[in-house]
């Protein structure tokens, strides 16, 4: 089963995603911010992160940065409400930019993508 | 010794160069909180006053586009109204804030008059157009017409308003830019233009093409703040949106997809309901933030009004069990402000103070007087306090450190303090809790010595 850790400050997205995502057929972790995601990396391997950019506490960009360093080949990525930080370049070095929205097809479709590479 | 001297010289020194007290007329101005209308009125007034350049009529075109577009004409309509003018002004002792005031009259009773005229000139800044009074903004040189009437490249209907055979045209240039052109001439004295008087002139258009371009780029900055905040704003609000929208989606979706049982479909409406209350929380402090329109500030009666907050508050302080203490010193002046907006105010600080307090903490409010002017309301509470990086971003709409918060709260805050004249202040220690102090003008005329 594939694992997938999503990094997501609200409480009901959080919620949302592990239960859309578990009935996709992955085994889902969620960390409600950048501190517990990095705790949660240096203990276990997963096959793919999802994470959002702004969130209380570290920046979501500064997160990718650390999670870059210690997630070898583990593809990310960012799902956020802010169309903005497509243009920052830190974010190019996520391998997908989804934008929320009210459809969860785009992100599924995306995980769907990456893991079957 | 060490003597201060004022840079705003109070009057005009008679005795003084003329050049020097013309110099000093244009430079003050600039010290002074002047509109660029009025600053390019005080550079017309020191064309034309007796003790400046001593011109009998100034006026100013302004560069729009490829257009030069008239503007002021400063001067009088008549030769009477001009003697009456010139014995005013040559009263002794006239300081020139004086002589700007003066002006602004003239040009306001003259607005449908000697501006009116030259409001519907307009002259087109191409290169082939050599008419005068284009070719000194299109040739960059000052240029005295003599014999106006003869010379066929006077524009017709430019000369037709300015009725006289002499006069001064002086471009207004900033580097390679044409901001504008000053025509000035003696139509009442008649006295002809002499070579000092264009120098001087010159040295004016010099002046007050500096001083356009430099407001124009000062305006063009303004913009480019406002837009940028602009953007700062559409993109907090994108995203405090699109959050809520996410969640009743894909929840929505669930329980379309028929496979949720009861206690799921209840949870899942719970939460698209919560979602829908925090969207219609966003739309109403966002419309209260944007309507904010505080009344002209009025004594009223301060400990009154915290009273009444602190016992509206009691019930919220007692289910979420903290404490708050409260220390209102009994002979509180009137203080100035709009009693509804302040209310809100100390709501809203109190409301912070409960929500960055642990359970169980409590929270300190107290008002006193703190010298004949000064009212300080401070209410402390007893969270981690706030880190200097967020201190300094405090006031700074959509800076928030709450997950569903607006930004909005302390902005508004500081707007209601900043219209009633009074201040507020934030200290703030880590795990000693924040302070913030309102301070607010009293009222101290209407009450009985004690």
């Amino acid at each position: 089963m594939k694992r997938i850790l999503i990094v997501e400050d609200e409480e009901a997205l959080c919620l949302l995603y592990k239960e859309e995502l578990s009935a996709e057929g992955y085994e889902v972790t969620t960390a409600r911010d950048a501190e517990q995601a990095l705790e949660i990396l240096r203990r276990e391997r997963f096959d793919l992160i999802v994470t959002d950019i702004r969130m209380p506490g570290r920046d979501g960009v500064e997160l990718i940065t650390e999670i870059m360093g210690l997630r070898k080949e583990v593809p990310i990525i960012i799902n956020t409400a802010y169309q903005s930080y497509r243009d920052d370049f830190m974010t190019w070095a996520a391998d997908a930019y989804v934008i929320k929205s009210s459809s969860l097809d785009e992100l599924k479709a995306k995980i769907r993508d990456l893991l079957s590479r | 010794m060490i003597e201060a001297q004022p840079f705003l010289a109070p009057d005009f020194q008679s005795k003084e160069p003329r050049e020097l007290a013309l110099l000093s007329i244009v430079t003050q101005s600039f010290f002074q909180p002047f509109s660029v209308d009025d600053n390019l009125l005080v550079i017309l007034t020191a064309l034309t006053s007796g003790s400046g350049v001593g011109f009998n009529r100034a006026m100013l075109f302004r560069t729009d586009g490829d257009k030069l577009r008239g503007g002021k004409w400063l001067g009088p309509r008549s030769p009477e109204e001009a003697r009456m003018i010139w014995e005013v002004l040559s009263t002794p002792g006239l300081g020139y804030l004086e002589i700007i005031e003066h002006n602004r009259w003239l040009l306001s009773r003259g607005a449908d008059a000697m501006s009116g005229k030259i409001a519907p000139l307009e002259f087109s800044l191409t290169r082939d157009n050599l008419t005068i009074p284009v070719t000194a903004v299109a040739k960059k040189e000052l240029l005295l017409i003599r014999e106006a009437s003869r010379e066929p490249l006077v524009d017709a209907r430019f000369l037709e308003t300015i009725g006289v055979e002499e006069f001064l045209c002086v471009p207004l240039l900033f580097q390679n830019e044409v901001m504008g052109e000053i025509i000035l001439d003696n139509a009442f004295s008649r006295k002809p233009i002499q070579p000092k008087d264009v120098k001087l002139a010159g040295l004016c258009g010099l002046m007050a093409a500096n001083y356009i371009y430099t407001a124009s780029l000062h305006q063009k900055m303004v913009e480019m703040e406002r837009m940028a905040a602009l953007g700062e704003m559409a993109m907090f609000i994108t995203h405090q949106i699109r959050n809520p929208l996410t969640t009743i989606g894909g929840f929505t979706d669930q329980l379309l997809n028929g496979q949720a049982d009861e206690a799921k479909r209840r949870r899942n409406l719970e939460i698209i309901r919560g979602e829908i209350r925090r969207l219609e929380n966003i739309v109403f402090e966002l419309g209260h933030f944007l309507k904010f329109d505080p009344k002209r500030p009025e004594p009223f009666d301060l400990k009154a009004e915290l009273r009444s907050v602190l016992e509206a508050m009691e019930p919220r302080a007692a289910a979420e069990n903290r404490e708050i203490r409260s220390e209102i010193d009994g002979l509180l002046p009137p203080v100035l402000g709009d009693p509804t907006a302040v209310g809100e105010v100390l709501r809203n600080l109190i409301i912070n103070a409960f929500e960055a307090s642990p359970a169980g903490s409590r929270i300190e409010v107290c008002a006193e007087r703190k010298d004949a002017s000064w009212v300080v309301v401070g209410v402390k509470d007893a969270g981690h306090g706030i880190p200097p990086e967020a201190r300094a971003k405090l006031f700074t709409p959509f800076f928030t450190t709450k997950e569903r918060g607006m930004g909005l709260g302390l902005l508004y805050i500081k707007r209601v303090m900043d219209a009633c004249g009074g201040t507020i202040e934030v200290e703030s220690e880590a795990g000693q809790g924040t302070t913030f102090r309102l301070g607010f003008r009293s009222q101290e005329e209407g009450r009985p010595e004690t």
